[in-house]
């Protein structure tokens, strides 16, 4: 069984009079220890896919399973629980809030019961910002923060970690670094990850790469 | 908690700032009620500190006591319907002249009975009833003034007249704290009152303006034409107090509520400020309630803090304000002040709540427009 399952999402917008159908019958599924990228244009509704998936908007229709669950169903009123106890973000900038050091950054997001099954500080030395501990944002590099940003999206112990152009702000060098190091938790803690992106340069650490387009997703071939 | 504190601990000089202002507002506050306070003061003190609870008054004398004339035998029959004290009052407005000058100094006189409970304790000197209730060697009576009077150069054993009747007196003790219609009082004994009316006029018969009854037991108090006014009343209808007290406490509360309503907008800009970083924290899964915690704890710290440093800095400057100034605050009422403008501080940043519940953690995700 897969342990991302998307059925069938379909999802517009009003703009103005008319309908945006920017989802059409998308269906994708991943299994444990799979890392998948989705391509696609500007505008082509990557966004709109992952923020389905990571339970922060609500499909037209479709549903949504991970872990075999159908989190499609919870009501609207249990989605934040839901993406702090199963769902691992990564944002196109890092998002670390300013007034926290990075130690901080994972350990005021962790929950209690998951301190005892990550070490926060072991991520932090995996993603090699072991030096970063007490550092702020406004003192770290862009590929530190995104590594501490990476590292946060694990420290719940998530089923899935959902990423959105992770490598945006990044030079190519860097950007390959991060994805690769996305790639290696993944693997090692037998994770999810669905990461959307730009960067053709790093399809060759994909496991699958889909391709979005008309509202769907198509796999192609992974050279 | 943890967010709240680090925050404020980051960002160190902006919230100094903020910190700053609040501090000076509280400040203002608090002040201005001490001055506020300390007006009222210079018009209540006299009848404020004395330990009655009633006064019997003319009933034509709309509850106040210098118009109020009441016959002498009255005393006697209101004392055998009561277990409670019951002692005569005469407040006289006058005006007083040093020895040696011909400044009129403006004075109340209060017309006690040497011991009863409405004689005021001295800071200085002796108290009527510790001196011989009559006139001295030169022909002087005794006199206790409100400490107000050391400010005019008066001291203890100086020789003062009624500027009238230019009978003598000689300064017997100061009181503290004794006004009446902004003047200053001097405590005279009945006895010396009723002397001072007949060098005024020849004619005089001994009445009293009002007695004042200690305690509760009023129920068979009843004498024809004569009323029972309580203490509050009496002091509510002293001319021009409540006019002025309610002017002045309106001033200070339209200010607390004033300085809530900048420190809720200020507060408010910050979360305005902080949308971004608040969508992102409720996406990694932090629910509307714990932001909330955040930002009240955030606004409570600072409050309290600026409440603290507001309250050291009122009371310091009040050890060193001149003596003429009216400045009066306790300090249980200047916690409450305190504590009233904390809590609306904090229920002013429920503006801000409702905009943090409005956020959408969506917007983290996407084209992370910075
Ligand atoms: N909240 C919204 N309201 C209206 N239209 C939206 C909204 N969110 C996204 N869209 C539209 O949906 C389309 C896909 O957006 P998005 O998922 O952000 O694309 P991508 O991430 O691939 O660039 C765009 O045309 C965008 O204008
Ligand atoms: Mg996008």
């Amino acid at each position: 069984m897969s342990m991302l399952e998307i059925k069938n999402i379909s999802k517009s917008f009003r703009d103005g009079s008319e309908e945006n159908h920017v989802l059409s019958g998308l269906s994708l599924s991943v299994e444990s220890g799979e890392i998948v990228a989705v391509l696609g244009p500007s505008g082509s509704g990557k966004s709109t896919f992952l923020s389905i998936a990571g339970l922060l908007l609500s499909a037209d229709s479709g549903e949504v399973f991970i872990g075999g669950k159908e989190v499609s169903k919870l009501p609207k009123s249990k989605w934040t629980r839901y993406r702090k106890e199963h769902i691992g973000f990564i944002f196109q900038s890092h998002q670390l809030l300013p007034y926290l050091n990075s130690a901080d950054q994972l350990t005021l997001f962790q929950d209690k019961k998951n301190v005892s099954k990550v070490d926060a500080m072991e991520l932090l030395k995996e993603l090699d910002v072991d030096s970063c501990k007490k550092k702020y944002p406004a003192k770290m590099s862009g590929g530190e923060k995104q590594r501490v940003a990476i590292a946060r999206a694990f420290v719940n112990d998530p089923e899935i970690i959902l990423a959105d152009e992770p490598t945006a702000s990044l030079d190519a060098k860097r950007g390959r670094v991060v994805v690769q190091m996305i790639r290696d938790e993944v693997k090692k803690r037998g994770k999810v990850a669905v990461v959307v992106t730009h960067d053709e340069r790093i399809l060759d650490l994909m496991d699958k790469v889909y391709r979005l387009e008309n509202g769907r997703l198509t796999e192609i071939s992974n050279s | 908690m943890k967010h709240a504190w680090k925050e404020l601990l980051h960002g160190k000089r902006k919230y100094i700032l903020i910190e700053i202002l609040l501090i000076l507002l509280m400040f203002m506050v608090l002040f201005l009620s001490g001055l506020a306070e300390g007006l009222g003061r210079a018009v209540i003190a006299g009848i404020d500190t004395m330990d009655a609870k009633y006064f019997l008054l003319d009933d034509e004398a709309e509850e106040l006591i210098t118009v109020s004339s009441l016959d002498e035998e009255i005393l006697e029959t209101v004392k055998a319907q009561t277990s409670s004290d019951v002692v005569p009052l005469d407040i006289q407005r006058m005006y007083l002249i040093k020895d040696g000058d011909t400044e009129k100094l403006n004075i109340t006189y209060f017309a006690v009975e040497p011991g009863s409970f409405i004689e005021p304790a001295v800071a200085e000197g002796k108290r009527l009833c510790e001196v011989a209730n009559e006139a001295d060697a030169d022909g002087r009576y005794p006199v206790v003034l409100d400490d107000d009077f050391m400010l005019e150069g008066i001291s203890l054993g100086d020789t003062v007249y009624d500027s009238s009747t230019l009978l003598p007196f000689y300064v017997a003790g100061f009181a503290k704290d004794q006004m009446y219609g902004h003047v200053s009082i001097g405590f005279i004994s009945t006895e010396t009152y009723t002397k001072l009316r007949e060098e005024l006029s020849p004619m005089y018969t001994k009445k009293y303006h009002a007695l004042a009854i200690q305690d509760e037991d009023i129920e068979k108090i009843s004498v024809e034409g004569t009323e029972l006014v309580a203490k509050a009343d009496i002091i509510s209808n002293i001319p021009s107090y409540t006019a002025e007290h309610l002017t002045i406490t309106m001033i200070v509360w339209v200010l607390i509520i004033v300085s809530a309503v900048i420190i809720g907008i200020f507060h408010y800009i910050l979360t305005l400020q902080k949308r971004k970083q608040f969508g992102v924290m409720k996406a990694l899964g932090m629910s509307t309630g714990e932001l909330t915690v955040t930002v009240i704890c955030q606004v409570a710290i600072l409050s309290v803090f600026a409440g603290a440093v507001a309250l050291g800095l009122t009371f310091g400057m009040a050890a060193g304000l001149p003596e003429k100034m009216p400045f009066y605050l306790r300090f249980d009422n200047a916690l409450v002040v305190t504590g009233v403008f904390i809590v609306i501080s904090i229920l002013s940043s429920i503006l801000s709540i409702v905009n943090i519940s409005r956020i959408d953690p969506i917007t983290a995700i996407g084209g992370g427009e910075e």
